[in-house]
């Protein structure tokens, strides 16, 4: 599946560069890198062009961990360029058919090889756990319903809590059907070994397109919701013009829908004026005083709006710890430079370089995400990921009010962590929220919310 | 498997609208089916209950029971009435033993009387009474066999006779050498054992974790391939609250050789770093690359000539303009390569090319090689070392020369470089340079530039600049940016000199942060197309 790797230098007319240590290749790297994204950023073609030249004989996919992030940052930025042209652009991804099964394996090699799946679901569990001690019925909802592993551990660890196990209910969201319906397979196998009540509820919808009356939430049945690295993308919604409406929410003031509207502008214009940042001019909102340094973001607000309207008992949220959202290329490029050279090194210590899992999810998923950030603009750039303390803001604004992370649930994580036996990992607490990093680099957070008021 | 249960999703979101019943229950889809022999008693599918049965409910003490059948004249309980009727022959009372019907049995099914459980519900109700009577007594009833060797309590005798055959059969036993028959108690005192956690710090070879947990989640299905396997494993598992993770651990198991970065053999080098030898200092990068590399400027100093006062570098710069050897250099390389690489190559990297000769005389002079051990540094640690070495430089007196620290800072000097690298401006040695620049540029113009921008792939890129003129100045500016490129990188001595210094890290975040566009001042500056790539 991957070309045999040739040697840079094979026949690169600088016969220096293979000269150089890995060391000073990958500084070398960084430099072109951040060359080539400046002269991307003014406009400036032909010296990007050289710039890219120059990385393809450093680069590789499968060499250092530089080399493969240099790599793919620079399929990045040349996924950019080529955007200038339209129809070349399209021309050149017609033939592009993603594998569903691929995508799937990917997630899973994910979630086998690297801890971050892992530590977010063992202290996701124990909030949603320690929120439902007494409770006799039990509804979770999970925003992202690919990976059933959590709620099997879920149901064991209800089953064997010592006032008996509660009724529980599921609710998975997904696009597709044939994952949910995988998902669910597994998990009343599960239940049903363990004499557990159980039911699971497929609700198949894009996420930005969910309508909560679909959740079927019922009156006194005790509410968790999990979302793991899913919330991000919602704030794609705001920016670019995006025209879908909202979905029908309780709770949601005219004032959020007023400022959707004032948001619209075409990709184009957007293009054409140079503003990347989509965001509307704050609006005045009641609480918005202290963040008024924060735009106003009026999906994802309402969006939590809804969810806090569902009245949840907790609320545990993942998602990337890192500003992957800033409105200059340059600044995204800095910031998920840091980032996903953590990753990658994460990976090195977890797989061997000619590992084809380690290819697969560098590519599939690292390299797609690194598009996404670098190349894409408004509504198309999705992986907008964001900062803890930004999330935190935007969850007090919902009205949300932090739950503390428990000490259990972070020994639990700490423990997890050492079983990888690879000093790299930290987890640290920061505000009762747990994050895991990589080098002091934070990478993931979790934190837990439930209404305030 | 996705077809087949396709349909009881369906069916499940239809009968939400049915009557209560219905929607308690899962889909039927994972149930497996009746058993072979045709006599066996059919069982229900779990979920779909026979609507014909007769449900009975016993009161709690009926159902407790245990012998329902009493004797009238000496009191002798029974629990079949089968039983009863025979004991009533020997006091010679009339008995008769019941046959079984010859019509269809009414199916049975049995409610638990306990209102707030489950089985309590007519459409959850269970089909056999013993089975009832065994659920009432485990959920709702008292305990009253204890296992000798556990503290485990059991309200059915027949739970309580069956643990006790396995109990005690597994015995743990930590390293420390303690051992445990109990499970719970033994992950407890492993997670806090002293000697475990020794033996983490020096384990070398990670263990693959176990998949223990994993046959559950159908996860990896690596073996336990270290003695360590089990305990660290085992470490998670603090107890039933616990036990959630324990399902979750299975990181494939693939933890490959050693802390990887230091330990891979470097081919290219012969000689390591021998300070970092340790694996779990793998990220300490910083000192170890600061060290080698602050064997640069001495070699520097020894072995260039200096031309010019301020650097001891610019002296090895001397050395990579000059066209005439570069022309030939890069002509000579062309075989290959595509061709607009040629012309421009011949000045973009004529540095490289006597840069290919002069680095490796430095190094070879070297005492020790230059490169942390191994000579694989770890992406994270290149990223910070990059920005140490912007921020530093910068705070040499506005030598912005470094990699990333000039975007942000210098907007009135050129693109990349600053003011010369080697402490003044363009003036004195640097103007030298710029200039020998220039020339080489000039000379090799005829070829570079235009070849540059008349290769066929680069032709779309002509279309926008307006013709030659415009190309060919932004063809310069790139072309002195990419010298000063070159010339920066190398431009390492001067930086390392401060680096050491200023032995601390900086956090390299906050200056690649503030990397913004107005650094970019080059000629050609025109928005491609009217649009910006910001």
């Amino acid at each position: 599946m991957f070309p045999t790797p040739s040697p840079p230098s094979l026949i690169s007319p600088y016969p220096w560069l293979k000269d150089l240590k890995p060391e000073e290749r990958g500084l070398y790297l960084i430099h072109l890198l951040i060359t080539c994204a400046n002269h991307v950023a003014s406009g400036s073609l032909e010296n990007a062009n050289i710039a890219l030249d120059q990385i393809s004989h450093l680069a590789s996919p499968d060499g250092d961990t530089m080399q493969r992030i240099a790599s793919y940052f620079s399929e990045a930025l040349a996924d950019r360029i080529l955007r200038a042209w339209p129809g070349v652009y399209k021309a050149f991804r017609s033939t592009r058919m993603p594998v569903l099964a691929e995508e799937i394996h990917v997630r899973k090699m994910f979630f086998e090889f690297l801890p971050f799946m892992k530590v977010a679901f063992v202290i996701s569990n124990q909030a949603i756990i320690e929120a439902m001690e007494g409770e006799k019925m039990v509804h979770v909802i999970d925003l992202n319903a690919t990976e059933p592993t959590q709620w099997c551990a879920l149901i064991r660890d209800l089953s064997a809590r010592p006032e008996g196990p509660p009724h529980l209910r599921i609710t998975g969201v997904h696009q597709k059907r044939e994952v949910l319906e995988q998902t669910a397979h597994v998990l009343i196998e599960e239940a049903e070994k363990l004499d557990l009540p159980f039911q699971f509820h497929p609700v198949v919808s894009k996420l930005e397109d969910l309508d909560v009356e679909k959740l079927r939430v019922k009156t006194g049945e005790a509410l968790a919701i999990s979302s793991i690295m899913q919330l991000h993308t919602l704030l794609a919604c705001d920016a670019g013009g995006n025209r879908s409406p909202l979905a029908p929410m309780k709770g949601v003031g005219v004032q959020f829908q007023r400022a959707a509207h004032t948001n619209q502008g075409t990709l184009g214009e957007l293009l054409e004026k140079d503003m990347v940042n989509g965001y509307s001019p704050s609006i005045d909102s009641p609480s918005s005083s202290p963040l008024s340094s924060m735009p106003s973001s009026p999906k994802i607000d309402g969006y939590l709006s809804a969810l806090w309207g569902l009245s949840p008992k907790v609320m545990v949220v993942t998602e990337q710890d890192s500003d992957h959202n800033g409105k200059s290329l340059m600044e995204r490029l800095s910031e998920s430079l840091y980032f996903y050279a953590a990753l990658f090194d994460c990976l090195e210590s977890a797989l061997p370089r000619a590992s084809i899992e380690r290819l697969k999810m560098e590519k599939m998923l690292f390299g797609e995400e690194i598009k996404n950030i670098i190349a894409c603009e408004g509504g198309e750039r999705r992986q907008r990921h964001e900062r803890l303390e930004k999330w935190n803001q935007r969850f007090e604004l919902a009205g949300f009010g932090n739950v503390p992370l428990s000490y259990y649930a972070m020994l639990q994580a700490k423990r997890l962590l050492q079983s990888y036996n690879c000093d790299g990992y930290k987890i640290k607490e920061d505000n009762g929220c747990v994050v895991i990093c990589w080098q002091d680099r934070p990478l993931l957070s979790v934190s837990a919310w439930r209404n305030r008021r | 498997m996705a077809a087949s249960s396709s349909s009881p999703f369906l069916s499940l979101r239809d009968e939400n609208e049915q009557p209560q019943q219905q929607q308690l229950l899962p889909s039927a889809a994972a149930a497996p089916p009746s058993a072979a022999p045709a006599n066996k008693r059919r069982r229900n599918q779990p979920g779909n209950p026979n609507p014909d049965a007769e449900v009975i409910a016993l009161s709690p003490k009926t159902l407790m029971a245990t012998n329902r059948f009493v004797c009238e004249v000496c009191n002798k309980g029974f629990q079949r009435e089968q039983n009863l009727q025979l004991h009533r022959r020997g006091h010679n009372l009339p008995w008769k033993l019941r046959q079984k019907s010859t019509k269809e049995v009414r199916r049975k099914v049995y409610l638990c009387p306990e209102p707030s459980c489950v089985h309590h519900d007519p459409s959850r109700a269970l089909g056999d009474l013993t089975g009832i009577k065994k659920h009432y007594s485990r959920k709702h009833g008292e305990k009253k066999y204890k296992c000798e060797k556990c503290s485990k309590k059991y309200a059915v005798h027949s739970d309580w006779k069956a643990h006790s055959k396995t109990c005690g059969t597994r015995e743990y036993r930590c390293d420390c050498g303690t051992l445990f028959s109990r499970r719970d108690s033994f992950i407890t005192h492993r997670a806090f054992c002293d000697a475990l956690a020794q033996e983490s710090a020096r384990n070398l070879n990670p263990p693959s974790l176990s998949s223990i947990g994993s046959h559950l989640l159908g996860l990896s299905q690596h073996d336990q391939m270290n003695q360590g396997a089990l305990s660290s494993h085992d470490i998670l598992r603090l107890g039933r609250p616990g036990q959630q993770y324990e399902t979750l651990v299975s990181p494939g198991g693939f933890h490959p050789s050693p802390r990887g970065l230091f330990l891979h053999p470097n081919h290219d080098h012969d000689h390591q770093d021998h300070q970092n030898q340790s694996p779990h200092s793998a990220m300490l990068p910083n000192k170890s690359s600061l060290q080698s590399l602050m064997q640069l400027p001495q070699l520097h100093m020894n072995n260039t000539a200096n031309t010019s006062s301020n650097s001891s570098a610019a002296g090895l710069f001397n050395l990579s303009f000059f066209p005439g050897n570069n022309n030939n250099a890069a002509s000579t390389i062309d075989g290959g390569s595509h061709h607009s690489a040629a012309g421009y190559d011949s000045t973009l990297f004529s540095s490289g090319n006597l840069m290919s000769i002069a680095i490796p005389s430095l190094y070879s002079t070297s005492q020790a090689m230059q490169t942390p051990s191994g000579g694989q540094m770890s992406a994270t640690a290149l990223l910070q070392k990059a920005a140490q070495m912007g921020s530093t430089a910068t705070n040499n007196g506005g030598a912005s020369s470094s990699l990333l620290k000039s975007f942000g800072k210098s907007p009135d000097h050129h693109s990349f470089g600053g003011s010369g690298v080697y402490g003044g401006s363009n003036s004195g040695s640097g103007n030298h340079l710029h200039d020998l620049m220039m020339n080489s540029i000039a000379a090799a113009e005829g070829g570079s530039a235009a070849s540059m921008f008349e290769q066929a792939e680069m032709e779309e890129y002509r279309g926008f600049h307006g013709g030659n003129s415009n190309s060919q100045q932004s063809g310069f500016s790139s072309l002195e940016q990419a010298g000063r490129l070159t010339r920066d990188f190398l431009g390492v001595g001067e930086i390392v000199r401060s680096v050491r210094e200023q032995q601390q890290q900086q956090s390299g975040m906050e200056h690649l942060g503030s990397l913004d566009l107005q650094g970019k001042t080059t000629s050609h500056t025109q928005p491609f197309g009217g649009r910006s790539f910001q």
